[in-house]
């Protein structure tokens, strides 16, 4: 009987993930044509073009080799960081909550830091061939600086990318210890356990707080507009994905609609106290709360220019202050 | 049709590579697909500036003398199926620039795209009308979806 | 705020050097820029153009008159009618020709006409290098506008020069149908810029975004003899229209701003679009009947002319000799050679990510001003 039980759970879970995988496909393709296309005032591509086509597109070209000093590391990184957000989602899954160690806010955060660091190292091993290998004569007589020290523009993302850690994912951590504080666990099932007798954070006033806070933590970790500047065009262009190409440019189109949807379903079952299961009416409060998520993220980046660090900072710092206030005020109440 | 070749007509990348031209049809071309009047996007053709991700490389302006090896460069980092668009009159044979020195063979122009890199489609106009860009690339699009 | 930025001195502080181009993204136009950064603050900057160097100068020698008016057309695809206006001014200040009024408030109208359509340009790239898709999807809509005048006046899009010796070319006459035209283009993009720019100067993170960033201190404008809107963003109340005979019957403003950063001179181009609304304005209003050019004119050899207008970007100069009716020792100097030292000065000491938009700031066209060409063994 116990076999039986857990090859059900494991059915389940990889089903889940299937479901999952699916609706973040659609994720992108919605933000571009219904949200940024339709505040351009334009018709903008098919849902489908940008997620999922687009991938599949990647996946039937030639592989060409990468210029770069560890092409075996380059090109793994990517599979590294969809590997993670996959764990993230597995672990979240109803059917994991009794493996304590793992269904845990510690090893959520832990991925996605894994995911957050392959930046730095894509960033490092790209060197493309826009900017330093394209070929000018720049060092003739007369030129400036003949002596210094020459990078790529990747280098400059991948610095970037590191500050990114030590500072610009505070606010999404902090968020999440809001609902751990409250329900004094770090283990999720027992969060959504407290939230089912004491009703969703959501509608406290430390659980408002730290809602905003999330979404700012949520623009910053999927890079969107403003928060691009590891990616931003005017300097950088693709930045740490420059190289990539083939498959494993379609491995980072899957990455990003699967992280759009894993994070917003991390705020369904933190702050609305509903667990993961694709066999009951919850999963259309994921596919909405993703919805709306994309939604708002597409308004916010279509009106806002790329933030370099004058405008940054302050705002990392106000939503990192605000979410210490939710913290506190968890902890009071 | 497969799924290879319909993923393809469903999400074109199109990178722009100026090498040299009078600027106006860059501008019309990256209004082309900018402008919320043409919207190329509508069409599934998207804009992108990196050579890895690009499907179509549309080239414009008699190549320069400097412009020949970045030409070259980026057309060899595009992975294969690829096309190349060869967009206005000075791509076509040089425009008005290409007979710089009478008979006497020039240094500056490297001569039409075609003489540096294999060509798939022409484009004339000077400069190019958006319309006759997408029209070019829908004519020679049969030859990136059967391709391997 | 900076008031004196010096260019570090050779060697020591210069952490890297980042190169962008030929081809990027932030530039519409193939060049290279170096970038020589210390923690993400440029120090100094360097342009280097000389990339699409055609030789237009070269292929004008010999060339009749007409045909090299005709090719000026040629040299630059954003102010193209302005070559062509000012290389025809200067074989008519040679030969003595006078030109019929109804011909010269032509040009002026698509002289103002492709200002507008240049500032605009100006405006959609900035936004654009800013990051913000949106604003800048919004002008290149309200752009095309000025497109489909300029198409219907010009019979191109891109390529529209009206001028030739004596007038205007028969094709371009403004007939009642097109008048009203460009009268009903010009009220919709009057509403169009207003509503734009009420939104633009209200939106606090793009002020945020834009204030303070690419100063050039006034004083190091007049020394870099910058010219143009760049000029008049840094407190500079000169604009050539002022002197130019062409003008003599039109009564606009002259902008200046004081604040000398980009947003000053995105602002710039805000307010001189108003200004070139009013002169078309009153060109249609008070547009003279007669004929559009004047066929009787003889030729004759000339020694050097120079002639000096004022086009979008600034003070643009065109020279050339007639022998048997074929130009001799062309020189062609546009604005944008002036401006490349205060593009390269503008971008000291502001984050790497605001580089090109301090290139931008100053309306660059290297296509125009590719004129010197060297071919340097490495």
């Amino acid at each position: 009987m116990v076999n039986i039980t857990i090859l059900y759970s494991i059915i389940i879970a990889i089903l889940t993930l299937l479901v999952c995988f699916i609706i973040g496909m659609f994720l992108p393709g919605v933000e571009k044509k219904y949200v940024h296309a339709r505040i351009q005032q334009r018709i903008g591509p098919p849902v489908t073009s940008v997620g999922i086509m687009a991938p599949i597109k990647f996946a039937f070209k030639e592989n060409l080799d990468p210029r770069s000093p560890a092409p075996g590391l380059y090109k793994a990184l990517p599979f590294i960081s969809f590997l993670c957000i996959l764990l993230v989602l597995l672990f979240i899954t109803p059917q994991m909550y009794s493996v304590e160690l793992l269904s845990s806010i510690i090893a959520i955060v832990g991925l996605l830091k894994v995911e957050e660091i392959a930046y730095v190292f894509m960033g490092a091993l790209s060197k493309s061939v826009m900017s330093l290998s394209m070929k000018f004569p720049d060092l003739v007589k007369g030129a400036s600086h003949t002596d210094t020290i020459r990078s790529h523009i990747e280098d400059i993302s991948s610095k970037r990318s590191l500050r990114m850690i030590s500072y610009g994912s505070f606010p999404l951590y902090l968020a999440l210890f809001v609902p751990v504080v409250c329900s004094g666990s770090l283990y999720i099932g027992d969060i959504i356990k407290y939230q089912q007798v004491h009703g969703p954070f959501i509608f406290t006033t430390q659980g408002i707080l730290a809602a905003f806070v999330f979404f700012i933590g949520y623009v910053i970790l999927l890079n969107e507009s403003p928060f691009n500047i590891i990616e931003a065009e005017s300097d950088v262009i693709q930045g740490p994905y420059m190289e990539y190409m083939a498959k494993y440019r379609s491995v980072i189109y899957l990455t990003k609609g699967l992280l759009m949807f894993t994070l917003s379903a991390l705020f369904t079952i933190f702050f609305l106290g509903i667990s993961l299961n694709i066999f009951s009416w919850n999963i259309l409060v994921f596919i909405i709360v993703s919805l709306l998520f994309t939604l708002f993220m597409g308004i916010f980046s279509a009106f806002t220019p790329v933030f370099t660090n004058r405008q940054f900072l302050p705002v990392v710092l106000l939503t990192t202050l605000i979410g210490v206030l939710a913290i506190v005020i968890g902890i009071l109440i | 049709m497969s799924l290879k070749s319909y993923s393809r007509q469903r999400a074109i990348h199109v990178m722009l590579v100026y090498t040299g031209g009078c600027n106006g049809c860059d501008i019309e071309i990256v209004n082309a697909v900018l402008s919320p009047k043409i919207d190329i996007e509508q069409y599934k053709v998207f804009l992108t500036w990196n050579p890895r991700e690009a499907d179509v490389l549309v080239v414009t302006g008699p190549v320069t003398y400097h412009n020949k090896e970045p030409l070259l460069k980026i057309y060899n980092d595009i992975p294969d199926p690829k096309l190349v668009i060869a967009a206005g009159s000075c791509a076509l044979m040089g425009g008005v620039y290409k007979n710089i020195y009478g008979d006497i063979p020039s240094e500056e122009i490297e001569g039409p795209v075609e003489n540096i890199i294999p060509v798939d489609a022409k484009v004339p106009g000077c400069a190019v009308r958006p319309q006759d860009i997408l029209a070019g690339l829908i004519s020679v699009l049969p030859n990136l979806l059967n391709s391997d | 705020m900076i008031e004196e930025k010096i260019p570090n001195p050779n060697g020591e502080l210069i952490e890297t050097e980042i190169s962008m181009g030929t081809v990027h993204p932030a530039a519409l136009e193939p060049y290279r820029v170096r970038f020589f950064v210390e923690d993400e603050i440029i120090q100094e900057a360097e342009i280097t153009i000389g990339v699409n160097h055609r030789g237009v100068e070269r292929i004008m020698e010999g060339l009749p008159v007409e045909k090299a008016n005709a090719l000026t057309e040629k040299i630059c695809g954003i102010c193209s009618n302005s070559h062509t206006w000012n290389s025809v001014l200067t074989a008519e200040k040679g030969l003595n020709i006078d030109i019929p009024e109804r011909a010269n408030y032509i040009r002026v109208i698509m002289g103002e006409l492709e200002r507008l359509h240049s500032h605009l340009l100006y405006l959609a790239h900035g936004c654009e290098v800013l990051g913000h898709e949106t604003f800048s999807m919004r002008i290149f809509y309200i752009r095309e506008t000025v497109m489909d005048l300029l198409h219907m006046i010009g019979g191109n899009r891109v390529q529209y020069g009206v001028s030739i010796i004596g007038g205007v070319r028969p094709r371009c006459e403004l007939n009642e149908m097109r008048i009203q035209k460009v009268e009903s283009g010009l009220d919709e993009l009057e509403k169009n810029i207003v509503n734009f720019s009420e939104r633009f100067t209200s939106d606090p993170i793009v002020n945020s975004r834009i204030e303070g960033v690419g100063y050039l201190p006034p004083k190091q404008a007049r020394k870099l003899a910058v010219t143009g809107p760049s000029l008049r963003a840094c407190g500079f109340n000169y604009d050539l229209r002022t002197e130019m005979p062409q003008y003599d019957d039109f009564d606009f403003n002259i902008i200046s701003l004081d604040t000398c950063d980009v947003k000053a001179n995105l602002l710039m181009r805000v307010l001189e679009s108003f200004e070139s609304i009013k002169i078309i304005r009153q060109a249609i209003k008070n547009l003279p009947k007669g004929p559009i050019a004047d066929r009787n004119w003889e030729m004759f050899d000339c020694d050097f002319i120079k002639s000096y207008i004022e086009v979008p970007r600034g003070i643009c100069y065109h020279s050339f000799a007639l022998e048997d009716g074929r130009v001799r020792g062309s020189v062609i100097r546009t604005p944008s050679m002036a401006n490349i030292a205060a593009m390269q000065y503008a971008a000291i000491g502001n984050h790497i990510t605001d580089g090109q938009l301090c290139i931008v700031q100053c309306d660059p066209c290297f296509t125009c001003t590719d004129r010197a060409f060297e071919i340097i063994e490495l």
